[in-house]
């Protein structure tokens, strides 16, 4: 009996551990804080991690194939400064702007699908490389400056002041709200891309033959091959992808910080990369998913939004997101050992 | 009925003709038992017939055509399949059984673009119903046994409409009620009108299972028979003429003292029970069919894997094998199977890979490497070794197999060895460096003792003082190596003579 209690409650730790863990603050912050537990303070934690989760859903497709990216933050920092450049610099229209970084996201997830596939050259090396470039051409395009409205153009010989400005359709992405109401303040436009990035890789990665594909090869690249799923592709497709949600993470940044500051994407990779190693934790799955990776980002979020209210010094919440991500780790990984 | 028939089929490596004009003929509703000691040509036969090797001599016809098996689809498409001896290789381990079976139907759209999980479930429920295999089907397959994972490669096959099926040395890590399960399995096959090409090293279930046998011996087809003869008959074909000038001569240097005891040496269920003991300048050789629990034996003297139980006395006082390092502490030093994986480090010079396990004693302060003391150390072994070429600045993997081994076995002598193991040393070595090594044992054997574990028979009568027969993980038999017969040692390998 006691020997199946204990069983009962490993399994439940292992699948909802996580799950009961962000329960447990949420309720711990609403009685310890008055402003915690508010509609509009939920959006804003939402808000918060939404850039992160674009992301991180994109380290999470390269990690289901078994692979690594870890030019992602690059690339994020490198959309930032192109569109907002683009746009101010070089006047043009944003929709255009948007259109143009984002094709050339598919752009770098081609060259380290080419520098991985074709040159042979690790995933996580290529990825370096790659980090590196877009790092450099990031700050190569305005020399160095961040950009902004009136700012001078560094291509100019007269060094005359740049005409173009960040429109408000622009902006919408990181700064607006719908669905609103007299008493409520909307729903923020980052949270709706998040949401629908979420519900369209979840449902690409779960429930399409392409997504059992991308298992598939990561889990056994031989197995898969053998079974006639062309590999590469797949493989190709992962780094694509990943490139190209860094870079609708870095648009909506830009967005939403209304300028081009310069390395603003930085930071990203090692929270998407802790999202998605996370997020093997939840559900107790032990493999990447985007429902894990999503819960591992609002974890954090709520965590450190809540930290913050209860006047945490905000220097030790780097060493808090460390704890919680070695112990959920720890314990989905620990424990499955055991009962072997 | 149809078949399919391999003829001339030949296929050269550099310096090896790993098979050469090899007939075989599988008819469907029959099963084929192709049977060969260790390098006879089997796994190549095998890798030709999967479409593995795009490049062979000879034809393969499917009722009297000819089809060009080039690449793993050309066998899937011609109703070719194999279940490997690692099918682990074959499944996606982390994925459901209900997704592995319908793996490439994740490769087309034939099933449509949205898959759910409930659908595929019912499928697989269904169809694994149908064809009479009843297995979990939402389990995952890391936790499937390996029996399981076999049953659900074959039923992937029968999915595929299967015509010709390998079977890989199957039961070679199945329990016996996993193999008679096996057979039973292999009996629907037939009745369904599968042919099969079964193969195996183990004899007894060749009588139990086969309907006409192919014997291979160094890549030829060396006898055929229509019904399963007397098994005497095919060990017979399955032997080498003994070839005496390989071997060097030798008397017996075995003195009284016991350096080395092993007692009821136990390890999961690959090593059940194993004990002998070796004296000082014996050469003790372990020998068996693959999967006899040999190579198994050596890692657990070495301290490489934890017994569960046994003990293990160095000259009669009891040492617990903890990790290699407790192990080369008392001067028991270990020459592992797979030299490429596990004997060497192939990026790195002659000279790295020698002074390795020793390399404490050429240090100086703060751990600084000697590097004069430490080539002057390599060279004299590698020229005790008789290296070839010499050049101990050469990276690892540049060397010869037989060079290589060469390097791993020289490393050991720079330490003072109670007991040397050795597993397979000979394996993929060509005859000149076979000869070589021979000596090198030998010699180290005026010394140490030696303890070779080889499933060439030959090697064991020929080199050793004593040999030990194992099969299941158990000591079938000991014999004394002088005057023993190759086919009793067969037979008890094989599991022929109990």
């Amino acid at each position: 009996m006691k020997g199946d209690f204990t069983d009962r409650m490993t399994n439940f730790l292992l699948k909802y551990g996580v799950i009961t863990a962000l329960f447990i603050l949420i309720v711990f912050f609403s009685v310890s804080t008055r402003a915690f537990f508010s509609l509009d303070n939920f959006f804003d934690i939402l808000r918060a991690v939404s850039i992160l989760t674009i992301v991180a859903i994109g380290v999470t497709f390269s990690v289901v194939v078994n692979g690594m990216d870890v030019s992602v933050g690059a690339v994020t920092g490198f959309a930032v400064i192109f569109s907002t450049a683009l746009m101010v610099i070089w006047q043009i229209p944003w929709y255009i702007a948007i259109v143009g970084s984002l094709l050339i996201g598919v752009g770098i997830g081609l060259f380290n699908s080419f520098l991985i596939l074709k040159l042979r050259i690790p995933d996580l090396l290529a990825t370096l490389g790659t980090l590196y470039l877009t790092q450099g051409l990031q700050m190569w395009i305005t020399k160095g400056d961040a950009v902004y409205r009136g700012m001078t153009n560094p291509w100019s010989p007269i060094r005359e002041v740049t005409k173009g400005f960040i429109p408000k359709q622009f902006l919408t992405m990181g700064q607006g709200f719908i669905f609103k109401t007299e008493s409520f303040r909307g729903v923020p436009v980052p949270v709706i891309i998040m949401i629908c990035v979420v519900l369209v890789s979840w449902f690409f990665l779960e429930f399409t033959r392409f997504g059992r594909a991308f298992y598939a090869v990561g889990g056994n690249i031989e197995a898969a091959r053998l079974a006639g799923i062309p590999v590469k592709k797949y493989r190709t497709a992962a780094y694509v992808i990943s490139a190209v949600l860094a870079t609708l993470g870095g648009l909506v940044l830009a967005s939403r910080i209304g300028s081009g500051a310069v390395k603003a994407g930085d930071p990203y990779l090692l929270d998407a990369v802790a999202s998605t190693y996370f997020g093997f934790a939840v559900l107790g799955v032990r493999r990447p998913n985007v429902w894990g990776t999503f819960l591992g980002a609002v974890f954090v979020g709520v965590m450190l939004n809540g930290l913050t209210m209860l006047n945490t010094p905000w220097y030790i919440q780097d060493f808090i997101k460390g704890l919680v991500l070695v112990s959920a780790l720890g314990i989905s990984f620990a424990i499955r050992k055991e009962s072997r | 009925m149809s078949s399919l028939r391999g003829k001339n089929l030949t296929k050269a490596f550099p310096g090896v003709l790993a098979l050469d004009n090899v007939d075989i003929e599988v008819q469907s509703g029959k099963v084929h038992a192709l049977v060969g000691a260790n390098g006879a040509g089997k796994s190549t036969l095998v890798k030709i017939l999967t479409g593995y090797y795009g490049n062979y001599d000879g034809t393969v016809t499917i009722d009297d055509h000819e089809v060009s098996l080039r690449t793993p689809f050309d066998a899937l498409v011609n109703g070719i399949e194999v279940v490997h001896q690692e099918v682990d290789t074959q499944l996606v381990s982390n994925l459901t059984v209900a997704e592995n079976l319908y793996l490439e139907n994740f490769a087309s759209n034939k099933y449509g673009i949205v898959i759910f999980t409930k659908d595929l479930k019912k499928r697989a429920e269904k169809d694994l119903n149908d064809i009479g295999f009843p297995l979990p089907v939402s389990a995952k397959v890391e936790s499937l046994s390996l029996h399981e994972k076999q049953q659900l490669v074959i039923a992937r096959a029968l999915l595929h409409k299967v015509r010709f099926l390998i079977l890989d040395e199957p039961t070679s890590s199945l329990s016996l009620i996993e193999a008679e399960k096996l057979f039973s399995m292999v009996r629907k096959l037939k009745e369904r009108g599968v042919g099969i090409l079964y193969i195996s090293q183990r004899l007894d279930e060749i009588s139990i299972i086969a309907d006409e046998v192919t014997v291979l011996r160094n890549g030829k087809r060396a006898a055929y028979f229509d019904h399963v003869p007397e098994l005497s008959k095919i060990i017979e074909a399955m032997l080498d003429a003994p070839q005496g000038e390989l071997f060097p001569k030798r008397e017996s240097t075995r003195q009284n003292e016991v350096v080395m005891r092993i007692e009821n040496l136990r390890w999961k269920n690959r090593v059940n029970g194993v004990s002998f003991e070796i004296r000082k300048g014996e050469i003790l050789a372990i020998t068996g069919l693959t999967g006899a629990g040999k190579t198994e034996t050596l890692k657990l003297i070495f301290g490489a894997v934890r017994p569960d139980e046994g003990k293990i006395f160095i000259n009669g006082k009891m040492v617990k094998m903890e990790s290699p390092v407790v192990a080369i502490r008392n001067g028991i030093y270990l020459v592992p199977e797979e030299r490429r994986k596990e004997g060497l480090i192939l990026d790195k010079t002659a000279r790295e890979n020698i002074t390795v396990p020793f390399l404490k004693d050429f240090c100086g302060f703060l751990g600084r490497v000697l590097f004069k003391k430490e080539c002057h150390h390599a060279k004299s072994l590698a020229e005790k070794v008789r290296l070839l070429p010499c050049d101990i600045e050469r990276q690892a993997q540049y060397f010869s197999g037989g060079n290589q081994q060469k390097i791993v076995v020289s490393r050991w002598l720079g330490g003072k060895p109670k007991v040397l193991l050795l597993d397979e040393p000979t394996q993929g070595v060509d005859i000149g460096a076979k000869k070589e090594i021979y000596q090198l044992i030998c010699q180290i054997a005026k010394e140490a003792a030696v303890v070779l574990a080889t499933s060439e028979i030959n090697e064991a009568v020929s080199i050793a003082d004593r040999i030990l027969v194992m099969r299941d993980g158990k000591v079938v038999a000991q014999l004394n190596a002088k005057g023993a017969d190759p086919k009793v040692i067969l037979s008890y390998a094989a599991g022929v003579k109990q």
